[in-house]
């Protein structure tokens, strides 16, 4: 596991250097999530997630700075309890992105680890993405997370928390390998029991074996609300 | 209109349509203190039942039992929660240990319970707990002496009841393993770790 990590980790920073060479893109990104507790553990889970790019380096210059809509999100899984700390559940997935349109099925299985002040959340997923006029993708993804209170060992209504996270996504396409890296910082705030606000830096990093490197820094804020 | 965004937009119009209700639970609320907002009694109490360096962390904790104050380090190589009523008088002593290395009689007996309730369980964490006079427990700290000393087991488990899925529980059990009580004990949501 601590290696999968760690290659991940150095896959995220690799090429850093050579960034203006590859594609490069920042920007906003606001997510929203709704989770319905059902019987048995069972939950009904809806989000949706927009990304607006800010900067592009490969734009003409003129063009560079620009608030442009790159892609909208919208996923809804149902999830089953298999534990209290582990779940399987299933989702679909819809992209709204110019002349991208996807559609994506999804498959995961989730644990958790508590420890007396943080916790480790371990996220395994195989998707599938069929996009018009391309072959279908198939992914693997593993995200570690590692969840830790800011204020006093747990944490409680009104207090902060700090998340981070990584997850390597290895990609098949038409024959083609290809891997992704995304390393996330998080701080959020437990506004009650059933709400947070979550302030992120997502940094993506993909086209390891394609042509064009391309890296995405994204301010992420997110509100997860749970019913 | 989209059908996938149709079924998206039925499914979060569903999300929001009841209201879960909410059973019994441990209700526990902590926050870190600085030593010098900690009732001075308390922290001399710590410091002559546990004489020797330590790096002690002080916590304001609110429960259904009111509010307390809890200083929590190591030693011995061993984690110890100590807390302190408001006056700064001390209510209990916790030491988290193995649960191996309890009796092989009050194992059985724990485990008697466990079966008997549960279809399924596994457990996770046991803190013995000393409560008693703040004397008695003083000299049963630094001197060794039980006089007046009341044991008790604080165990964490999962347990699966008949019908239902494997939930959290903190179970209460006395010097010999008898069961006391259980709540319980409730998993802060993980949905952003997760989804």
């Amino acid at each position: 596991m601590r290696k999968i990590v760690l290659i991940s980790l150095m896959l995220g920073f690799v090429n850093l250097s050579k960034a203006q060479e590859h594609v490069f893109f920042t920007g906003f990104f606001p997510e929203f999530a709704a989770t319905k507790s059902l019987k048995n553990g069972q939950k009904l889970n809806f989000k949706v997630e927009n990304q607006e790019i800010i900067f592009r380096n490969l734009d003409e210059e003129s063009e560079r700075w620009q608030f442009r809509h790159y892609r909208t999100d919208l996923m809804s899984f149902y999830s089953w309890s298999l534990s209290p700390v582990s779940s399987v559940a299933g989702g679909i997935f819809y992209r709204f992105q110019d002349g991208a349109n996807a559609f994506r099925v999804v498959q995961q299985f989730a644990l958790l680890d508590r420890n007396r002040t943080f916790r480790i959340a371990h996220r395994f997923r195989t998707d599938q993405t069929f996009t018009d006029g391309e072959a279908t993708e198939f992914r693997l993804r593993y995200r570690l997370a590692v969840d830790i209170p800011l204020q006093g060992e747990d944490l409680d209504p009104g207090e902060y928390y700090l998340v981070l996270s990584n997850e390597p996504i290895f990609s098949l396409q038409g024959g083609d390998f290809d891997i992704e890296n995304r390393l996330v910082t998080t701080i959020g705030k437990l506004i009650s029991k059933q709400q947070k606000l979550e302030y992120s830096i997502d940094y993506r990093t993909d086209g390891f074996f394609r042509d064009g490197f391309r890296t995405r820094l994204w301010a992420k804020i997110g509100y997860f609300v749970n019913f | 209109m989209n059908p996938i965004l149709r079924i998206v937009l039925f499914g979060l119009f569903t999300l929001g349509l009841n209201q879960v209700s909410f059973a019994q639970k441990k209700i526990e609320q902590e926050k870190g203190v600085k030593k010098k907002d900690v009732p001075s009694a308390a922290v001399d109490w710590l410091n002559d039942a546990f004489e020797g360096k330590k790096k002690v962390k002080w916590y304001e904790e609110f429960s259904n039992e009111g509010r307390a104050y809890e200083g929590k380090f190591w030693w011995e190589k061993r984690f110890h929660s100590v807390k302190f009523d408001t006056l700064g008088a001390i209510v209990d002593v916790e030491i988290e240990i193995p649960f191996e290395e309890l009796d092989e009689s009050i194992r059985a007996s724990i485990r008697d319970y466990l079966q008997s309730e549960f279809e399924d369980y596994k457990i996770n964490r046991l803190q013995i707990q000393y409560s008693g006079e703040s004397d008695d427990l003083e000299d049963f700290f630094d001197e060794d002496e039980n006089e007046g000393i009341v044991i008790r087991y604080e165990l964490e488990y999962t347990g699966k009841l008949k019908g239902e899925i494997s939930k959290f529980w903190e179970g209460l059990f006395d010097h010999s393993g008898i069961f006391i009580s259980q709540q319980e004990v409730e998993v802060r949501i993980m949905d952003n770790l997760i989804f």
